[in-house]
């Protein structure tokens, strides 16, 4: 039913677990971050792996879950604070069906499942985003907050606007993954 | 703008027929799918609008710390933990030692459980206000709202209200008896019905309704199932009921001295204004307005403020009063013990424009070898324009969430038809007018396969998506025969899976202006003697309360809006054109 949103074959690498990534996207640190499978990463985009905490070890940075989506110039950066005199970055966890919008700042701590974060917001360091929250666009969400479940937040700062409906688990859902099958190679050279 | 399909919700309302769609009125009748809630039991859509909510649990929504039901009225309906509010901009507090490290470093300042010591203050990382200003400081950083609880409580408002509860009391516990005791007897005669405005009235809603009902004339109680009956009446008979004999309030202090503590009002504002140097000095409106008394005027004074506490809600069907939405008690999660929701029972219809999708289809390719996708929104705006005089195809995608087959047939409301039914045939004007334009659909009955799970996982995406791009390119060539005969174009174009894809024609007349909005009526019919087992109970209640003759076929019948977008006029289409 729905239109196919096309981009370049040539542009993006597939994974086996059906990630497609934008080889115009920045991936720095690729062994510090997981992708859950089935998920896009858009051109433009900068994902800091290799902001680590300094203890040794293997370590995961940033986590992302199953179709989620990192619009296209978004900067997913993990927060960092001084703790006892310690100055470290803190792993970014980011669960299943979460589409983060272009032009994007990411610096959360912690989003839940089925949250959508729209365009242009700067979301600050150590945020936690509950399941099925959204962000408006051009939202700015200042340090620390805390945004719980089925709300939508919007402004500067970014404020609670409106309990959003009981089934949004269910539309977030359906609409990622209608995201995901859209999201069809196209070859100028082969038509 | 997407064309999009909303749904009608009657809210009680006696007709089942929505108001015509061009009045500003309509919108508010019709809601999106996934917003409304079906009731079972009187088979029927229901809205945020109609459905009665009830608190289930208050959450704080900072700490999300589940606040008992019973300590929420103690602590004034705010986080009484650690949780507290920018004065000047709303943002979450946090919680900072006097003497950070490394003042000169740009950093945000270190949490609390740092090694720096008292005294703490709270800091705002949105607008940098911070609590030393006011001067509140604290001796360690846990239990916050208990150490300002001593100013809070010997505050003058705070024990002026504290005064003015003592002194409501014993009308509340009253009024609130006599609620209840109607409530035991929803049959009871009309009064007491009108008293207890519904069975779920809130003791605290009737006393304030029978206050305003009786301070003011010529209101009536809110009621509103009915809401004009006649309230003259109810308040006739509820002067009996309110024993309101009360004592005249004293008040604390006298009003017109209060100034001298600090309360402001009176010559202090006056002196303050008039040494005013910078607009910022005064409390916004906004800064003031949330509070539950009169805050500071001066900015400088704003004190910080304890979050309020946000609830989870169950909501209930406003006529038989069954349970729609029960959520589970834990505050974060986001499952519910019962959902009626109407997305589960009625086929969700998205509309669409095939020429203005080829158009973003053909875009979308040129543009893939440019960089920029953003430069194109114009255009694609353009194309989904709809130009008058001029005849669009439009195509309807309806699927089923049930488990069997369902038979639709869909009809378009006329629109002179239902102004005359809304306001009985008084507008000889509106249905003189030509309808804008006229809308055909396929007449006959089709069907919608049944709803299937495992359709949902179809995980075979590149098979999926290729089928995809054939039936684009079939369809267009279609829809450009069909521009000859609309033999073709107007009936069932597609089936797939639980989806059933149906085409539509839409002839623009040559003044028409505004949107290709019209009212269509959605019936279908389905067999409900094999419900899915998760919901055997409701199924049988049903086939057995609504048809006793033949319980297996039921139909159910709703209204929705659909809109096509906005039609150019001649003039305008004209230098669109010249433009291009």
């Amino acid at each position: 039913m729905e239109q196919p949103i096309y981009y370049s074959k040539a542009e993006y690498i597939e994974t086996d677990t059906g990630n497609k990534v934008s080889r115009r996207a920045t991936i720095a640190g690729p062994q510090n971050i997981i992708l859950g499978g089935k998920t896009v990463i858009s051109s433009g985009a900068i994902i800091r792996g290799d902001l680590r905490r300094t203890n040794p070890g293997h370590a995961v940075v940033i986590s992302l879950g199953r179709y989620c989506l990192v619009g296209e110039n978004c900067v997913m950066r993990p927060p960092y604070k001084t703790y006892r005199g310690n100055f470290n970055y803190y792993p970014m966890k980011i669960g299943d069906h979460v589409h983060i919008g272009a032009n994007t700042v990411v610096e959360a701590a912690i989003i839940g499942n089925h949250v959508e974060i729209g365009k242009n917001c700067v979301i600050g360091k150590f945020t936690t985003i509950k399941d099925c929250a959204k962000i408006a666009d051009n939202t700015i969400v200042p340090p620390n907050t805390v945004i719980p479940a089925l709300s939508l937040f919007a402004g500067s700062p970014g404020r609670f606007m409106e309990d959003l409906p009981e089934s949004t688990q269910e539309i977030v859902e359906a609409h990622t993954k209608t995201y995901y099958t859209r999201f069809q190679p196209f070859d100028p050279r082969e038509r | 703008m997407a064309p999009s399909v909303l749904y009608h919700c009657p809210c009680l309302s006696t007709s089942p027929i929505p108001p015509p769609p061009h009045l500003p009125s309509s919108s508010y009748n019709f809601h999106l799918l996934h917003t409304l809630f079906f009731c079972e039991e009187c088979d029927a859509v229901r809205c945020n609008r109609c459905v009665s909510i009830e608190v289930s649990s208050y959450y704080c929504p900072n700490c999300l710390f589940e606040v008992p039901s019973a300590s929420v009225r103690a602590e004034k309906n705010r986080c009484a933990r650690n949780c507290f509010m920018c004065p000047n901009c709303r943002n979450t507090l946090s919680v900072v030692p006097s003497d950070p490290p490394d003042t000169g470093d740009m950093r945000l300042p270190i949490p609390a459980s740092a090694l720096n010591g008292p005294p703490f203050f709270l800091y705002c990382n949105h607008c940098r206000w911070d609590s030393a200003q006011v001067g509140i400081t604290f001796e360690k950083p846990t239990g916050l709202a208990a150490q300002l609880q001593k100013h809070e409580d010997s505050a003058p408002d705070s024990l002026e209200f504290e005064r003015l509860k003592e002194h409501f009391e014993p009308f509340l516990r009253a009024s609130s008896l006599s609620a209840s005791t109607s409530t035991g007897h929803p049959t009871a005669h009309i009064s007491s019905a009108a008293h207890s405005h519904h069975l779920h009235a809130n003791s605290i809603t009737a006393a304030a309704s029978a206050a305003l009902a009786r301070d003011i004339p010529g209101v009536g109680k809110y009621n509103p199932l009915a809401r004009s009956t006649s309230a003259r009446g109810g308040i006739t008979k509820d002067k009996s009921i309110n024993k309101d004999e009360m004592a005249e309030y004293r008040s604390r202090l006298d009003i017109t001295k209060a100034s001298a503590y600090g309360t402001g009002g009176g010559e202090i504002d006056v002196e303050f204004m008039k040494h005013i140097e910078d607009i910022g000095e005064v409390a916004s409106l906004e800064q003031r307005w949330l509070n539950s008394w009169a805050g500071p005027l001066k900015t400088q004074e704003l004190k910080p403020l304890r979050i309020p506490l946000r609830s989870k809600r169950s909501k209930r069907c406003p006529a038989c009063t069954h349970i729609l939405i029960k959520p589970e008690q834990k505050a974060q999660s986001v499952r519910y013990k019962i959902k009626l929701v109407a997305a589960t029972y009625l086929p969700a219809i998205t509309a669409s424009l095939p020429h203005a999708q080829r158009h973003t289809a053909e875009l979308a390719k040129k543009s893939l070898g440019k960089s920029t996708s953003a430069a194109n929104d114009d255009e694609k705006n353009a194309a989904s324009d709809m130009h008058a005089g001029k005849t669009y195809l439009f195509q309807l995608a309806l699927s089923n969430p049930l488990y069997d087959p369902i038979q639709v047939r869909l009809s378009v409301q006329r629109m002179h038809v239902s102004t005359a039914a809304a306001k009985e045939g008084a507008s000889s004007t509106e249905k003189a007018r030509r309808p804008p334009f006229a809308v055909s659909l396929p007449t006959s009955t089709f069907s919608v396969a049944a709803y299937a799970e495992a359709w949902e996982y179809d995980d075979d995406d590149e098979m999926f998506g290729l089928d995809d791009d054939d039936d684009l390119l079939g369809r267009g060539g279609r829809d450009l025969e069909g521009r000859s005969g609309k033999a073709k174009t107007v009936g069932v174009l597609e089936k797939r899976a639980n989806t059933t894809l149906v085409g539509g024609e839409v002839v623009i007349g040559k003044e028409a202006r505004g949107n290709v909005k019209f009212n269509m009526l959605v019936s279908y019919t389905y067999r409900s003697d094999d419900p899915a087992p998760s919901e055997s109970n409701d199924g049988e209640g049903i086939s057995t309360k609504m048809a006793p003759k033949a319980p297996e076929i039921k139909t159910f019948a709703f209204y929705t809006v659909v809109d096509l977008g906005h039609i150019i006029p001649r003039e305008e289409s004209r230098v669109a054109e010249s433009d291009l």
